[in-house]
């Protein structure tokens, strides 16, 4: 087990290598440059030249590249070149921000999902059944920025029980959790129903049912129990889906977390600032993963991971 | 694993319910007062949308408006601008500078008893300080440009800060530094050459007296608010970053403001800030396009519109190195030969027609200058004059655009107003943003028709007609090469005698429309929608005036 969590973390090392190589040639080779962001204004050329050889855009992209790579083994995340402050300190402004929204929606989706897709389970085939089915369908099929529009025109402007933008406040925080934990709550509603109605079939669950257990102890000790292996796997995907969604949630909402520094490092083209946010959320999934074929292993120890 | 089977739930519940405690304690107290009344309100709060996060507020880094008016509300600069003309009256300084008999050495004094936000005693040092910066290489400013007309800055600041000799740096910092003169309450410029247009760069943000002490102290983070200490209106009290800034009134500046507090807040999505105006959580909306239909069919959003002149003037460019259009006939029946009216009203929806090349609100702008205004039948008998080669060249025309759907749009009715009024075939040469922006560079690759515009830095007609279209510039590259032009505004940029001075302008600019190297299309304008408890709310093209800091104020709403 110890080997096997050793040579998961090991591999992280080469992949993030990679993740970086490709991140850094497609951010270079997308058309614009950090300094040409007014096209009705440019910057006269010559400003242009003194900027790109003060932060060192002139040279050939492969030395840019070393350059890079050398400055980040020292732990330098360089400096960002539309604001020309350290890249560390602008992502540790909005870490917390976002590791706030993600793990509100997680635990939101959790704590919403669990229950309706046993429920949906439970009493296959009612008008239970098919409210959390219909809602688990919405909630994968309708893009989250759909559905912020929607929440915002109707809580926001017509009913105003929330604050439309900002981030702090409780009420500020209502909305955009609640819209980044649709799409990973409503996915996970659906796996946690068919995982449900799969164990209730096996052999086991009739052996107890035959012993004369009360029912609470069948569906929680040996149904729900069996069912939790698949959805503990769906909790690394999940949390890539609460990064990705993020992105869309922090600009919409004004929250001022990394998703929404991500965005804007791209519509600037500023390098430093794209590579950082990509390499965190690259490491963050990475471990995601890890942490999830690790449990894997514990809650069914049939699984051997090694 | 026994536990987990009962713990599981418990567990989650308890989790959600220690992160609403969590968000709940860090709850803020807010939200204006509602009681009614028509005068100032004294805690008055303005909460206006800058869209995202400021990249720098540097004073001598910066080039962008939100990030000018984050240093302008916090320092004061020498000159600042009358809000109706934009001429340069004083701000920090007492007067208007005494220029020396040889034009050449501007002299400014500074009013008596002025202050930091701190308490700290303002001098003409600090304002020394903040040329310095100006033109210093390693700041790496954007703006550093506006600089250049003081002796011995383009120089210091063409060096490289990295590479260069520190012995040939530090003379090239002297020699810049020989040019700008302290004697007590004065502070004296001398120039690389006449030019009275100088008293409008000391109106801009560039040369506003960023602190040292506070530089040093804050380094690379001296833009936070505990060192970024200014002399201005507004203190600058609490940056959440990506989310808002907030000012307060600055009690040590000469004048106090009527509002207690600014907010801007950065929504980047403009549905959403629109829906932010909707709900009272702005006070003002800046509208786009998009926007005014949902603004028309609602009487109470349309009562609150109001325009101002923005800072652009667009136009069709052509390359008079190419057939057809080095002949000017051609020329004069292309900008004769669309309906600005109508381009505003079906295409460009917020803007106003423009014949003439300044806009609105800047010295120089000229609505008499009706020359290249819509006229087909006029348009129709200037191209019946043109040469034999023009008139054959015309059967093979194109103009090339930023491949956008807006860029699109717009150049399809160019297309259909050109074929309508003028009978002829101009085909659509759309190119991706970066290669457009290339081309348009320079005249060896600038297309044969283009779309283009140009946006003021400063008030001052040297600034658009000089820096834009005299034969050696490098903006707008249409190949456009009149002595005559070039004397007027040669002459002009130097002359002392201001109306002697804008009347040289004048000539320039209606020269430039007839000889039509360039269709003047519209002006920009900005259309914002402002709460009805906002008042003194000015629009101008640079909007950094002090007065409109001065003076906005809230009534209690």
């Amino acid at each position: 087990m110890l080997r096997y969590v050793i040579r998961r973390l090991l591999l992280i090392i080469p992949t993030m290598f990679f993740v970086a190589l490709i991140t850094f040639t497609l951010a270079h080779a997308t058309p614009g440059s950090p300094f040409d962001r007014n096209e009705n204004k440019p910057l006269p050329q010559a400003t242009i030249d003194r900027l790109n050889r003060y932060y060192g855009v002139d040279q050939p992209i492969p030395v840019q590249f070393v350059t890079y790579i050398g400055n980040l083994l020292r732990g330098d995340l360089g400096l960002s070149f539309t604001k020309g402050r350290p890249v560390a300190d602008i992502i540790g402004q909005g870490i917390g921000t976002s590791a706030q929204l993600g793990v509100q929606a997680l635990l939101l989706a959790l704590a919403f999902s669990i229950p309706l897709g046993i429920i949906s389970a439970l009493k296959q085939n009612t008008a239970a059944d098919y409210v959390s089915l219909m809602f688990a369908t919405v909630g994968t099929t309708i893009p989250s920025f759909v559905i912020a529009i929607f929440l915002i025109y109707i809580f926001g402007v017509t009913l105003r029980f929330f604050p439309i933008t900002g981030w702090g406040t409780w009420q500020n925080e209502v909305m955009p959790t609640v819209v980044l934990a649709l799409g990973p709550g409503a996915f996970l509603t659906r796996i946690t129903r068919a995982s449900m109605l799969e164990a209730i079939k096996q052999d086991y669950v009739r052996t107890a049912r035959g012993k004369g257990l009360s029912e609470r102890v069948v569906v929680v000790g040996h149904v729900l129990k069996n069912a939790l292996i698949p959805i503990a796997t769906i909790i690394g995907p999940a949390t890539a889906a609460l990064i990705t969604g993020s992105f869309v949630i922090e600009s919409l909402f004004n929250v001022p977390g990394v998703g929404r520094l991500f965005v804007i490092s791209i519509e600037q083209r500023d390098y430093p600032t794209i590579m950082s946010t990509t390499m965190l959320y690259a490491f963050l999934i990475m471990i995601a993963n890890i942490t999830v074929d690790i449990l894997y292993g514990v809650l069914d120890p049939r699984i051997k991971v090694a | 694993m026994t536990p987990s089977r009962s713990r599981i739930w418990p567990l989650i519940g308890v989790l959600s319910l220690v992160v609403l405690v969590i968000s709940a304690c860090t709850q803020q107290s807010g939200g204006p007062s509602t009681s009614a009344g028509a005068d100032a309100d004294p805690n008055g709060e303005f909460r206006s949308n800058i869209g995202s996060e400021p990249d720098t507020i540097d004073p001598q880094v910066e080039s962008f408006v939100d990030e000018i008016g984050v240093t302008m509300q916090v320092y004061e600069a020498l000159m600042t601008f009358d809000i109706k003309t934009g001429k340069p009256i004083p701000a920090a300084a007492k007067d208007q500078p005494k220029v020396s008999a040889d034009g050449l050495t501007y002299t400014y004094t500074l009013r008596d008893g002025l202050k930091y936000s701190d308490g700290k005693a303002l001098t003409a040092n600090d304002f020394k300080y903040g040329w310095q910066r100006l033109c210093d290489p390693a700041t790496a400013g954007n703006y550093s440009f506006t600089g250049y007309i003081v002796a011995g800055c383009e120089a210091w600041n063409s060096m490289d800060p990295k590479k260069d000799d520190p012995a040939k740096l530090a003379a090239a910092k002297a020699t810049f530094l020989n040019s700008v003169k302290v004697n007590g309450n004065d502070i004296s410029f001398t120039l690389t050459q006449q030019a009275p247009y100088f008293n409008s760069i000391a109106g801009l943000w560039v040369g506003v007296p960023t602190r040292e002490d506070m530089v040093t102290k804050g380094g690379d983070k001296w833009t936070e608010p505990a060192t970024y200490v200014g002399n201005g209106p507004f203190i600058f009290s609490e940056w959440n970053h990506n989310s808002k800034m907030v000012f307060t009134r600055n009690p040590n500046f000469r004048t106090p403001v009527k509002l207690a507090k600014w907010t801007k807040v950065m929504i980047n999505e403009g549905a959403v800030a629109f829906a932010a105006y909707r709900s009272d959580e702005l006070d003002e909306y800046g509208i786009a396009a998009e926007d005014l239909r949902s603004i028309d069919s609602d009487a109470a959003l349309k009562a609150q519109v109001v325009e101002g002149p923005g800072s652009c003037s667009n136009y069709i460019a052509f390359n008079l190195k190419k057939a057809p259009f080095d002949d000017k006939n051609v020329r004069v029946a292309f900008v004769k030969s669309f309906d600005r009216d109508a381009y505003i009203a079906d295409i460009q929806k917020i803007g106003k027609p423009s014949t003439s090349f300044i806009s609105p609100g800047i010295p120089g702008y000229d609505p008499g200058d009706t020359f290249q205004k819509f006229d087909p039948a006029g348009a129709k008998t200037a191209l019946a004059q043109a040469s034999p080669a023009a008139q054959a060249a015309l059967a093979n025309l194109k103009i090339t655009y930023s491949a956008t759907a807006r860029g699109k749009t717009r150049l399809e009715w160019f297309q259909n107003q050109w074929k309508t009024n003028l009978g002829v075939n101009v085909s659509l040469d759309p190119v991706d943003t970066t290669t457009y922006t290339q081309l348009v560079k320079k005249l060896e690759t600038a297309p044969q028709m283009f779309y283009i515009g140009w946006c003021a830095d400063y008030y001052d007609q040297q600034d658009w007609l000089t820096t834009v279209f005299n034969s050696k510039s490098t903006q707008t590259p249409t190949g456009y090469n009149n002595p005559t032009f070039d004397k007027l505004v040669a002459d002009a940029d130097k002359e002392p005698d201001a109306k002697k001075r804008d009347d040289l302008y004048q000539q320039a600019s209606r020269l430039l429309s007839q000889d039509a190297p360039v269709g003047f299309v519209y002006y920009s304008t900005t259309k914002i929608l402002q709460k009805p408890w906002v008042k003194n709310l000015y629009i101008t093209p640079l909007g950094f005036e002090e007065a409109g800091y001065i003076d906005l104020y809230v009534t209690k709403h």
